[in-house]
């Protein structure tokens, strides 16, 4: 029963909600302000699309699991996840500068310029993900959804020049890019290609 | 390089990064002295306040006072001043250094 219900779409949505309801609570109960809700809604919208990112490497590098199936039928969402945090982490961000001038003094800094473009790249990507956008678009939606690997740089950017620190960035982006790296350089026992 | 011997390796990697602090963000460092001898938090956001200054957030980072806020004449900043002196030291936006006091 209980796996059932687990395996609802909508308990894996309820899922990807969950660290976005905890992070709020400081919010709303007048804890924390605007300004200190950005690093926990980019660090998530990171690691949810990290997460998405490292499933066909893995599939590549592990073989079939059932386990790992079962993670490939939610990548979607998994993405759809990213953005949504990304969406509160750049909501955030006008709540916390206030007005357009200031934003605009910043805008060409090299941690916040990246942040805006990984974002806008964002925006198709989530759009399309759905299954009336993959039977549109076909072969191109793979090519499409691709555009996560400019992205996945451009927030790996953001993140190293914002926070002046490369630790917590590269704790997140080290596996995925040696998984992604594997697949490529590595002879692997069973290749799967196409997901 | 075998699939564990990666492993091992992301696992290692990611250990050792985490065990580096993330608190200084190393913009501006003070060497002032034990805490005991500072100016109190307040005593410093009274004085912007004061000043004309917006304090949306002080804290200590580097062993001095950072704070973000606009400053009078209206520019959305991070600013850190001296702990014992409240003097300024440093002024700016991201990717932009509007005060920087020589020495600092």
């Amino acid at each position: 029963m209980l796996r059932i219900v687990l395996n609802k779409k909508p308990a894996f949505w309820a899922l990807l909600c969950l660290p976005g309801l905890l992070m709020m609570r400081p919010f709303w109960s007048g804890d924390a302000i605007a300004m200190d809700m950005l690093h926990p809604t980019g660090e998530w919208s990171a690691r949810f699309m990290i997460f998405a990112m490292i499933l066909s490497p893995s599939l590549s590098l592990l073989g079939p699991k059932p386990w790992l199936a079962w993670l490939i039928q939610r990548r979607r969402a998994l993405g759809v996840a990213a953005f949504g945090y990304a969406v509160l982490h750049l909501i955030f961000y006008i709540i916390d500068m206030g007005n357009m001038e200031d934003m605009l003094a910043e805008f060409l800094a090299l941690g916040i310029w990246t942040g805006w473009a990984a974002m806008l790249l964002f925006v198709p990507l989530a759009l399309t993900s759905n299954d009336a956008s993959m039977r549109y678009l076909k072969a191109g939606w793979k090519k499409l959804q691709q555009l996560v690997y400019p992205s996945a740089v451009l927030v790996l950017v953001h993140w190293i020049f914002i926070h002046n620190n490369l630790g917590p960035a590269l704790v997140h982006f080290i596996p995925l890019v040696l998984l992604v790296a594997a697949r490529y350089f590595l002879p692997l026992k069973t290749r799967f290609k196409g997901v | 390089m075998r699939l564990p011997t990666i492993l091992i390796a992301a696992a290692a990697a990611t250990v050792a990064l985490s065990a580096v602090p993330a608190s200084a963000t190393g913009v501006i460092t003070c060497k002032a002295g034990p805490q005991s001898s500072w100016k109190g938090e307040k005593a410093l956001t009274d004085k912007l306040t004061k000043e004309g200054w917006t304090v949306r957030k002080a804290k200590v980072d580097g062993g001095c006072y950072e704070v973000y806020g606009t400053t009078p004449e209206g520019d959305r900043v991070e600013a850190y001043f001296h702990p014992v002196t409240l003097e300024k030291l440093y002024v700016g936006r991201r990717g932009e250094v509007l005060f920087r006091k020589k020495g600092y």
